[in-house]
């Protein structure tokens, strides 16, 4: 534990240095301005961003990306509460309480609610996130090949069984995914394959082009500007602070939250969707006055708020301490930090302390950042959302294209965004949900690497995914969560996931 | 389904190798073949979903004009340079996409190219394509 409090001070020595706090105080700007506009999420924010990175060390890299991501939740609500329009899918809850209370002139007091449940939260997740994260890495180190294809097989299964979208759907973008992370030379064999004679794709097919062009040009295809034109309510900075019940209302919500969204944060999935979703039902089941969710209960805005910024932080444990993406944008984060060097895992924190710890102490001064920037700024901010999205999204589009070549250089590459944007709206329009195909893009060089190690090891038996006790139990784990996934599937029960599918196909 | 089976097809002159030593062709070949089953479950799934005529493409025009746009943009970006791609594809979207007044488009169009260019040329020193005229 001493040796955890002096690495982290070393942290701070590094977050604290000027060049450092500009960088995470710009991504926390960009992530709250990326979190408000409906139509562009942290993903595509985080994608388009990527190549101003590369002029950058690591650590500022990753302390600007990740403080788009987490800003991002914090950006959100602001929209949901104001106009009733989830800036990012995480804030689909925040609507239906925050803009019953802002109807009923009470707008500063959820967004003050929503913004100390979010500091709360993330600081809850942080202080968590740096106990656990080194622990996590040392057990992790003892990973061979078996244990890290068993580990990377529970990701995908369980990425399958939260989604909202039906475990076979999941699974067949994950496959697709892995099938284009495929693409270009074999690292064992050093045979080309799939890429047409094309030299662009002899390095495969990277993860920004797909993930823009997915998850920003998709979005915009699916966003008709006409349906996000509505009511912005002004909030006063003088009403900005709760009554007395209005805080005894909330803080149980925001502790219950916080921890709810940091354990299903470190859940492969849509973690910080999922936990939103969980923490509103859990507040509804618990209240004393159940009848008041839908018209304006402070605890519907705290409890979902604090769940999904912890769930952000939640996200950062099996990222950094097992080299896990449990989500697309946290694959996007791998990739960033791959492209500086940097190999996020167990190694990370011996061989990168100055990154790992940097970049946690930095977070601690970001949520401080965040809450300066959404509170007293917060009237400064509603004008953002008064641009109309018939001038914003052509603007994304220009970024989408810019960000995407910037990073090779390279035109196919922009042309590989476009179709997939075309693709990520195909996939909305017929229930797909394409985050698993991003995730399946980035773990298949690995999930292919360790396989065939695994095999070699054992002189191709399979038997060595069994003998060895933590891939058996992980292994043990898929099957138990497949047995569940069918047996809810054959006694066709709606759960909780049916309700978050529906409660999700409600956004704009 | 499809799509698996063009990876059968386009991997089969992939070395499968042994079990002991998979080739490259192994991976993507079992990941094929599990797409292929996936595909086939969501088919024969298919008919609980709503049926192909109840989806909504109301904003398919929309789209298509967007996505067309975007194509001839990034033709020319390479060619033509990022000042004049991007500020064509910004008045384009503004004016054909959104019917926005031409002049007000125009204005914003030219303010916005202008500053993305001196932010990533001159800022960021990240070179953009340029076109015959230098920028």
């Amino acid at each position: 534990m001493e040796g955890t409090l002096d690495a982290l001070l070393h942290g701070f020595s590094i977050a604290l240095k000027p060049g450092n706090l500009w960088y995470a105080f710009l991504g926390c700007l960009v992530g709250t301005l990326v979190g408000m506009l409906p139509g562009i999420g942290p993903l595509s924010g985080i994608s388009i961003l990527l190549p101003v990175t590369f002029g950058l060390n690591a650590t500022q890299a990753v302390i600007m990306l990740a403080g788009i991501y987490y800003g991002s939740q914090y950006g959100g609500s602001t929209t949901s509460i104001l106009m009733r329009i989830p800036g990012e899918a995480a804030s689909v809850m925040t609507c239906i309480d925050g803009h019953a209370m802002a109807r009923k002139g009470r707008a500063g007091a959820a967004l003050c609610i929503a913004a100390v449940g979010s500091f709360i939260a993330g600081t809850f997740g942080i202080i968590v996130l740096t106990i656990v994260a080194p622990p996590l890495a040392t057990l992790a180190l003892r990973f061979g090949p078996p244990e890290y294809t068993a580990l990377l097989l529970v990701g995908l299964i369980f990425l399958a069984y939260m989604s909202s979208t039906s475990l076979v759907r999941t699974l067949l973008m994950a496959c697709v995914g892995l099938m284009l992370g495929m693409v270009g030379i074999d690292n064992l064999t050093g045979h080309f394959r799939f890429s047409f004679d094309l030299p662009a794709l002899g390095d495969g097919i990277g993860i920004v082009p797909v993930a823009v062009g997915l998850f920003g040009l998709g979005e915009i295809l699916s966003t008709p500007s006409a349906r996000l034109q509505g009511e912005v309510i002004r909030p006063r900075l003088r009403e900005l602070w709760p009554t007395r019940a209005e805080w005894r209302e909330a803080a149980l919500p925001i502790a219950r939250g916080s921890v709810l969204g940091f354990i299903i944060g470190i859940i492969p999935g849509s973690a910080h969707i999922i936990s939103s979703f969980l923490s509103y039902a859990l507040e509804k089941k618990v209240s004393k006055h159940p009848e008041q969710f839908g018209k304006g209960a402070a605890a519907g805005v705290a409890g979902p708020e604090s769940a999904n910024n912890a769930a952000s932080t939640g996200a950062f444990v099996p990222m950094l301490a097992l080299g896990l993406p449990t989500g697309p944008i946290t694959a996007v984060l791998i990739g960033a930090l791959m492209i500086h060097g940097v190999s996020a895992g167990p190694q990370l924190i011996d061989e990168h302390a100055s990154v790992f710890w940097g970049f946690v102490a930095s977070m601690y001064v970001g949520n401080l950042m965040l809450l300066a920037l959404n509170l007293p700024l917060v009237g400064l901010f509603a004008n953002v959302l008064r641009i109309p999205y018939s001038y914003l999204y052509p603007l994304i589009i220009m970024f989408c294209v810019v960000g995407v070549y910037e990073v090779n250089h390279s035109i196919v590459d922009v042309w590989i965004m476009l179709v997939m944007g075309v693709v990520g709206y195909g996939l909305r329009k017929f229930g797909f949900d394409p985050a698993p195909l991003v995730l399946g893009l980035v773990i298949a060089p690995l999930f292919e690497q360790s396989l065939r190690q695994s095999l070699i090891m054992s002189n191709g038996n399979y038997m060595i995914f069994l003998s060895r006790p933590i891939a058996a139990g992980l292994l043990a784990l898929c099957a138990v969560l497949l047995l569940l996934a069918a047996i809810s599937a054959i006694s066709a029960r709606r759960d909780w996931r049916g309700r978050l599918a529906e409660a999700t196909e409600e956004r704009p | 389904m499809l799509i698996g089976l063009a990876v059968l097809a386009l991997g089969s002159d992939l070395p499968m190798g042994r079990l002991s030593m998979p080739g490259a062709g192994f991976v993507p070949t079992l990941v094929a073949v599990f797409t292929i089953l996936l595909g086939g479950l969501v088919v024969i799934g298919g008919r609980a979903s709503p049926p192909f005529s109840s989806l909504d493409w109301s904003d398919s025009r929309h789209a298509g004009t967007i996505v067309l746009t975007t194509a001839i943009g990034v033709t020319l970006y390479t060619v033509v340079g990022f000042v004049i791609t991007m500020g064509l594809l910004l008045l384009a979207l503004l004016v054909v996409a959104e019917r926005r007044n031409i002049v007000r488009a125009t204005v914003f169009s030219l303010v916005i190219v202008i500053l993305v260019f001196g932010l990533f040329d001159k800022l960021l020193k990240a070179p953009l394509p340029s076109g015959p005229l230098g920028f």
